[in-house]
């Protein structure tokens, strides 16, 4: 196998990331490499992003934002339909649905996210990484 | 003074990049005149070893359409970049993967075992499969080999210029041939289109209300779209709004929403994902926070092959190549 699950967490800055930071997370015991990349509206983290992050090894790949209603520019909605036509399309492909994870906390849900990052990783760590494609032939 | 020699070449392609010079009409009399065309196989007699026999860079400019899918291909254009000043990339399959790129959605294995085993319209009771190389009757014979995957042509040689288009209009190409010629180029790596997007010049676009909402998407065969009106509004799918303008918005014209072939805007990484992210973003649900997983899916169920619709232009492009 190819060494320990790699995770991108995209969190929003207003709700998500302190709530990552205080959870303290990182240097938790998850047997992992779990990058947080901070933006400013889940609504932000375009398909694009997400793609570009397995093109470079992600195992898997986790969207959070704020809850219905707690974001200010409904961004988590746009993305939630991104991820989830994202997760359609890459299937066909034959990357598992199971590899994108949406999910939505309020500023003080640390736990939650702890748990819930945690989780996604064991999920991802079953599945093993991405299968490298071979070239020129 | 020699005239600047040029070459045309076609590898995984449908022929329609050959048509489409052909489509230069008159304009071609005056290319003819302006160049030595020393190398086209669809159209006149020169051999491989004519160009094997030709200095390296001794050719100005070659235009290679088609994606790359076999050795044989691989060897032509190794051979005709070195032989060349530049290559420009022509037509969609060269520079995205285009239509054939679509055979990535499988591999070698069972693109032979439908073509030579499973289809409909195959007899084949001893299960011949192609071989490189066979022994017939004391003969060997050769065959080029078939990849894994389709590439596009900057996967496998270096390109200086990409000519977009299924396939690439006259008057691009005309602009492209005239670059060269007075040494009026871009950037190496540049897109010989405009930057803009379709949208930005499609005629229907003062209908395209400056927000879209679409909470229910309709698919082609179910509605006879108002030839006046934006697909969008229609509840159809258009990819106008992530793809690249210069078509002359061919598709748009003749009633049909545009698929994407002239390729994303400049610094699109994936073009399948950005098409995604355009799309799932002018959807909507009425009670969207009270919305279900499953709402969303109800929401997405009219596109029905969405790796088919995003990138069936650019799957060979894309960062993540092909199904894995
Ligand atoms: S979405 Fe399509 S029909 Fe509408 S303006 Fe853009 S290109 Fe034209
Ligand atoms: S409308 Fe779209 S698919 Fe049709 S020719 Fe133009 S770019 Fe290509």
């Amino acid at each position: 196998m190819s060494g320990k699950p790699k995770v991108v967490v995209f969190c929003c800055n207003w709700s998500v990331y302190p709530g990552l930071q205080l959870s303290r997370m990182l240097d938790d015991g998850i047997d992992a490499t779990v990058e947080p990349i901070v933006t400013m509206c889940s609504g932000r983290v375009s398909p694009e992003l997400v793609v570009e992050a397995f093109s470079r090894g992600a195992w898997g790949v986790m969207v959070t934002g704020c809850p219905p209603e707690e974001c200010d520019h409904d961004g988590n909605y746009s993305a939630r339909r991104r991820m989830t036509l994202l997760r359609n399309t890459l299937e066909q492909l034959g990357i598992s649905p199971e590899r994108i994870a949406m999910d939505w906390f309020s500023a003080g849900e640390s736990a939650e996210l702890k748990s819930a990052v945690s989780e996604f990783t064991e999920q991802i760590s079953q599945l093993g990484p991405m299968k490298s494609v071979q070239e020129l032939a | 003074m020699s005239k600047p020699k040029v070459a045309l070449y076609w590898c995984a392609s449908c022929g329609g990049c050959e048509e489409a010079v052909v489509d230069l009409a008159e304009d071609l009399l005056e290319v003819v005149e302006a160049v030595d065309i020393v190398f086209w196989p669809v159209a006149l007699d020169f051999k491989k070893k004519d160009v094997q026999a030709m200095k390296d860079g001794e050719i100005a400019l070659t235009f290679i359409n088609g994606a790359i899918r076999t050795g044989e291909q691989k060897e032509m254009v190794e051979l005709l970049r070195r032989k060349s000043g530049l290559v420009i990339a022509f037509g969609s399959c060269a520079h995205l993967g285009g239509i054939p790129g679509l055979g990535n959605f499988y591999d070698r294995e069972s693109a032979f075992e439908r073509a030579y085993l499973t289809s409909p319209s195959t007899v084949n009771p001893e299960g011949v499969l192609p071989v490189t190389e066979a022994d017939v009757d004391g003969f060997e014979l050769t065959l080029p080999e078939f990849w894994n995957t389709v590439h596009t042509l900057d996967q496998v040689i270096d390109v200086d210029y990409y000519l977009p288009g299924c396939a690439p209009p006259a008057d691009l190409l005309m602009e492209a041939i005239t670059a060269v010629l007075t040494g009026n180029l871009p950037e190496k790596g540049a897109v010989l289109a405009p930057a803009k997007s379709l949208c930005d010049s499609c005629p229907r676009s003062d209908s395209k209300p400056l927000k879209i909402s679409i909470s229910k998407l309709k698919r082609p065969h179910e509605v006879e779209p108002d030839p006046e009106k934006c697909f969008l509004e229609e509840g159809l799918i258009c990819l106008g709004v992530s793809t690249r303008s210069g078509c002359g918005e061919r598709c748009i014209n003749v009633n049909m929403p545009c698929r994407g072939c002239f390729g994303p805007m400049d610094g699109v990484l994936d073009a399948g994902a950005k098409a995604v992210s355009a799309i799932a973003s002018i959807l909507e649900l009425e009670d969207e926070e009270n919305a279900t997983e499953e709402d969303i899916l109800e929401l997405l169920r009219p596109i029905a092959d969405p790796a088919g619709l995003f990138y069936m232009y650019s799957l060979p492009s894309s960062l993540l190549r092909r199904s894995q």
